[in-house]
């Protein structure tokens, strides 16, 4: 998963790169164009076109009937009947392009939120790093500490939560940069990623996941733990990025959805896609 | 009824949250007319004038000093009675209180005899339809500022000359404008109090009901863990309005003192003795309503007891749940500039130091965050000071002297040795810190901005507490249903004999006669009667000393009738209490308590008080250019306004320019 996950994220971030300095918007309308053009690509290639454009053709003719035999009440309901029916050949058509759609969207999103979910912490403010450690472990039998680079400053003693089986402190960036946190357990360490500051768009991990697939699988962002340390993941939670439009701050998954269905329809025509 | 469900009934919020944005929202601020002159008005609450004298020849206020040489410094006359709300209102409306109807912080019902907040009224919708388990408004209630006149930053909108004015008392909600106001003293929190905090803790605590303010919550830790509730607003939607509530979470280390408290998906760590800044909190009503607010949380104590303190709740200046600023715009991007600020009328918690929930030193902390604020708002205000007029509030001057008087003054029943070692210059420091705010100010502004710094009162002691209407019945005007009676009475009157009652006192400063027509069991007849019988009480509260000091308990007692003018005067109090220095009105009395005692020494922390006489208490006035004026009052600050910006001024103005005629610039 990790080198998948690499291999992904690469990809992504040679997509963005040449905007990464400028309005994280135009990295948005890139991602939605390509992503765009994938997916009339998959649906093209997946979905029975000629089946599509029939099934489309019907709605058509029936609604014309249901226009021209107004007073026929017989010729109403069958015509009706047929629309259902046309509407429902449609939508077996484009079923199987879904499916094969919908991990790649996925993993789309999961990206997108890698890189638009949140934003680096200012200098001054706080967050809370948060480990959680593998079922069956106490806090209060660990003794993780945490060694801060210069530029980020551990400012409480930790916080054992044995319910939770976590271990908190709090952060207070203090100059921009990017940082990797220590932790230490016993003779093993491991590390963290935090990010101050800046304003390149870069991607910012707020949890380093732990040996589990399906928490490797949204955190793409830093490589798993080891098994062996017994911590389910480490946190810090950078806060959430907004896009500002004029006035509103919106939530990426928001734009990315308009965005594709903007551009989806405009180039549906020029690649002759029957969607 | 208790004080608290008296402080909740004056000024619910709940009933005004259906309200939809105000329709202002769109309007733009007034007009920005050329006209070449700036007025900056700096007003510091309950500043004293003999204290600025003195700390002013001691070299202690630079700034003052300059601007005094500049110009002048005088004392400045305040209101009958000299209360905030009141003096304000003088300024405001360019009148004494005949004119503008605020006599009090509390009046009275005439009909019920039931004590009523004087700055606002909240109508609750009348109309409602219920629909299952919840309650519609059909019409959405509303709240009425009861301040009376025309507010001279009207009057400067009509002739086209622009005006901030930033948290003035007595303007909650803000007067229709299309000036920048923000209202200030008198802004209820969002449960509709003038400041309710919430105190969790292990240990048992009571608090003085007297005072109120203080919601205590007995808390438990249960495997490192307190389950807690925040209370909200009263939710209207329910049949039986309940309060809305929140639950949170504290998380505690079991031995370092660090805790996480989690509410509604926000996570914060806190040490013990460490404040949380501001946090948002939405409290649910019904699926598609909810109120937002913000408070700050400190965490007094971890180990061995847990102690978390929590602010009242503010209305959120970015989404305000009851009108707190004109254009509503205006709050929302000072809010966008500055993150969530303090919106509730006096910020400082000092229910919370007099009930020993935060301690000196935690209570100055806060306070310094408002202050800190002020300045800082304060600075932007100056930096887009263009034109027209920027009237600027300061509370914690009043605050601050009210609560530390007893450190600085051995005289004092509640001064205590080992504080006052620590927090004895208190009030010097505060007036100093005035001082570096008007330093900053002066350096801002350009050679031809006019520059009034002024205050609304002075300051006293406050040693002794007056228990008016016991007096009234060991006098023979109030009696009781039970004359063998000596204990307190309950609430507002409880137990009053109306049939044989001829006068009571409510507010702080306040008797009102029982007269025939007017109180719903009035006894005196208007006429000879009544007057006869007023001067005769007026009379005796001025002959009447403090057996414990020989001392005159009153320096004046007013007859209305003869300190007021304007078209509200039949709405005033018929006597008007003056106090001498060192005395003041009991906690009990203002909301119709009898008390066993006529007298008693004040042993709480509200230790500096300011209910004299006028003539005991006046406010102060600078100016940077020479006041001519012989004994400036509060309306004529209004006047000079008017004056300076070549306005004619209203008919029902009663004051005059401080500056000679012609030459105010
Ligand atoms: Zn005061």
């Amino acid at each position: 998963m990790a080198t998948f996950n690499a291999v992904i994220g690469s990809l992504f971030g040679l997509a963005v790169l040449p905007f990464r300095a400028m309005n994280p918007w135009l990295a948005m309308i890139v991602i939605s164009v390509l992503t765009g053009l994938l997916m009339l690509a998959v649906f093209r290639w997946t979905s029975n076109q000629e089946g599509i454009h029939r099934a489309k053709e019907a709605i058509k003719a029936h609604l014309l009937e249901l226009r021209l035999y107004k007073d026929s009440m017989a010729q109403q309901m069958r015509s009706q009947g047929r629309i259902l029916a046309a509407n429902g050949r449609y939508i077996l058509h484009a079923l199987r392009p879904m499916l094969v759609m919908i991990v790649p969207v996925m993993l789309i999103l999961i990206q997108l939120n890698l890189w638009f979910g949140s934003r680096p912490l200012a200098p001054g403010e706080t967050a809370i790093l948060k480990v959680k450690l593998a079922a069956g472990r106490s806090p209060l039998a660990s003794d993780i500490s945490v060694d801060a680079p210069a530029g980020i400053i551990v400012e409480t003693l930790p916080l054992r939560i044995e319910e939770e089986r976590e271990i908190d402190w709090r952060l207070r960036a203090a100059a921009p940069g990017v940082y990797d946190l220590t932790l230490k357990a016993g003779s093993d360490s491991f590390t963290k990623s935090v990010r101050v500051g800046g304003s390149l768009l870069a991607p910012i991990s707020n949890v380093r996941p732990g040996p589990s697939f399906l928490d490797q699988v949204f955190n793409p962002g830093e490589k798993p733990l080891p098994r062996a340390l017994a911590v389910e993941s480490v946190e810090v939670d950078h806060p959430e990025r907004r896009l500002p439009l004029l006035g509103l701050r919106l939530h990426w998954l928001i734009a990315y959805f308009a965005l594709s269905i903007v551009f989806g329809f405009a180039l549906k025509g020029v690649f002759k896609v029957e969607i | 009824m208790n004080r608290r469900d008296f402080i909740k009934a004056g000024a619910g919020a709940a009933t005004l949250l259906a309200l939809g944005p105000r329709a202002d929202a769109v309007m733009r601020t007034a007009g920005r007319k050329a006209t070449p002159r700036k007025v900056l008005i700096l007003g510091f609450d309950g500043m004293d004038p003999k204290m600025t004298a003195r700390w002013m020849s001691e070299g202690k206020l630079p700034a003052f000093k300059r601007l005094a040489a500049q110009g002048g410094f005088s004392p400045l006359g305040t209101s009958i009675p000299p209360q905030s709300p009141v003096a304000w209102s003088n300024f405001i409306a360019g009148t004494n209180p005949g004119g503008h109807g605020i006599f009090d912080f509390i009046h009275r019902d005439p009909k019920t005899y039931f004590p009523t907040f004087s700055a606002s009224a909240t109508e609750g919708s009348t109309k409602t339809i219920r629909l299952g388990n919840i309650v519609f408004p059909i019409k959405s209630g509303s709240v009425r500022n009861l301040r009376q006149g025309k507010a001279f930053w009207q009057v400067l909108e009509e002739h086209d000359v622009p005006a901030t004015v930033f948290k003035i008392p007595a303007n909650y909600p803000p007067v229709d404008s299309r000036q920048r106001t923000f209202s200030g003293m008198g802004t209820p929190d969002i449960v509709g109090t003038y400041g309710t905090l919430n105190y969790y803790t292990t240990e048992s605590k009571l608090v003085n009901e007297d005072i109120g303010g203080a919601t205590v919550h007995q808390v438990y830790v249960i495997g490192n863990r307190v389950d807690a509730k925040l209370p909200g607003p009263i939710n209207s939607f329910k049949p039986d309005r309940p309060a809305a509530e929140i639950d949170f979470k504290i998380y505690l280390d079991p031995s370092n003192a660090v805790a996480r408290i989690s509410i509604q998906g926000q996570d914060f760590l806190l040490r013990e003795k460490e404040w949380s800044g501001w946090k948002r909190v939405s409290f649910p009503l019904i699926p598609t309503q909810s109120v937002g607010g913000i408070c700050m949380f400190y965490l007094k104590e971890i180990h061995p007891e847990v102690k978390l303190y929590v602010s009242p709740i503010n209305v959120d200046p970015a989404r305000p749940a009851l009108p707190v600023s004109t254009p509503t715009s205006y709050g929302e991007d000072l809010e966008k500039k500055f993150g969530p600020f303090f919106t509730k009328g006096l910020p400082a918690d000092t229910s919370a130091l007099e009930n020993d929930i935060l301690n000196e030193e935690e209570f100055l902390q806060q306070d310094g965050f408002v202050l800190e604020e002020s300045r800082t708002m304060l600075d932007y205000e100056l930096g887009r000071f263009e034109a027209g007029l920027l009237f600027y509030y300061i509370s914690s001057t009043d605050q601050r002297q009210h609560m530390f008087w007893r450190l600085f003054d051995e005289k004092h029943p509640a001064y205590d040795p080992a504080l006052a070692k620590a927090f004895g210059g208190t009030i010097e420091s505060t007036y100093r810190q005035a001082d570096e705010i008007l330093d900053r100010a002066l350096g801002r502004i350009d050679k031809d901005t006019i520059v009034l710094v002024m205050s609304d009162h002075g300051f006293n002691p406050y040693y002794r507490s007056f228990n008016l209407n016991t007096w009234l019945r060991a006098n023979g005007y109030l009696k009781l249903q039970n004359e063998f009676k000596e204990e307190d009475l309950d609430w507002a009157f409880a137990g009053t004999n109306w049939m044989k009652t001829r006068a009571y006192g409510v507010g702080l400063n306040g008797l009102y006669i029982n007269e025939k027509g007017r109180e719903s069991e009035g006894i005196v007849t208007t006429g000879p009667d009544k007057d006869n019988l007023v001067r005769e009480i007026a009379r005796k509260l001025e002959e009447f000393r403090d057996p414990k000091t020989g001392e005159k308990v009153l320096a004046r007692a007013y007859v209305a009738k003869d300190v007021y003018t304007g078209a509200y005067v039949s709405s005033a109090p018929d006597i008007i209490l003056g106090f001498n220095r060192g005395y003041r009105i009991s906690f009990k009395s203002p909301l119709g308590r009898v008390p066993k005692d006529i007298l008693e020494d004040n042993k709480a922390k509200w230790s500096g008080d300011h209910m004299g006489a006028a003539e005991i208490m006046p406010g102060i006035v600078l100016a940077n250019r020479p006041v001519a004026a012989e004994r400036p009052a509060l309306y004529d600050v209004t006047a000079t306004i008017m004056d300076v910006f070549d306005i004619e001024k209203p008919k029902e103005m009663i004051g005059s320019s401080l500056f000679k005629k012609g030459e105010p610039g």
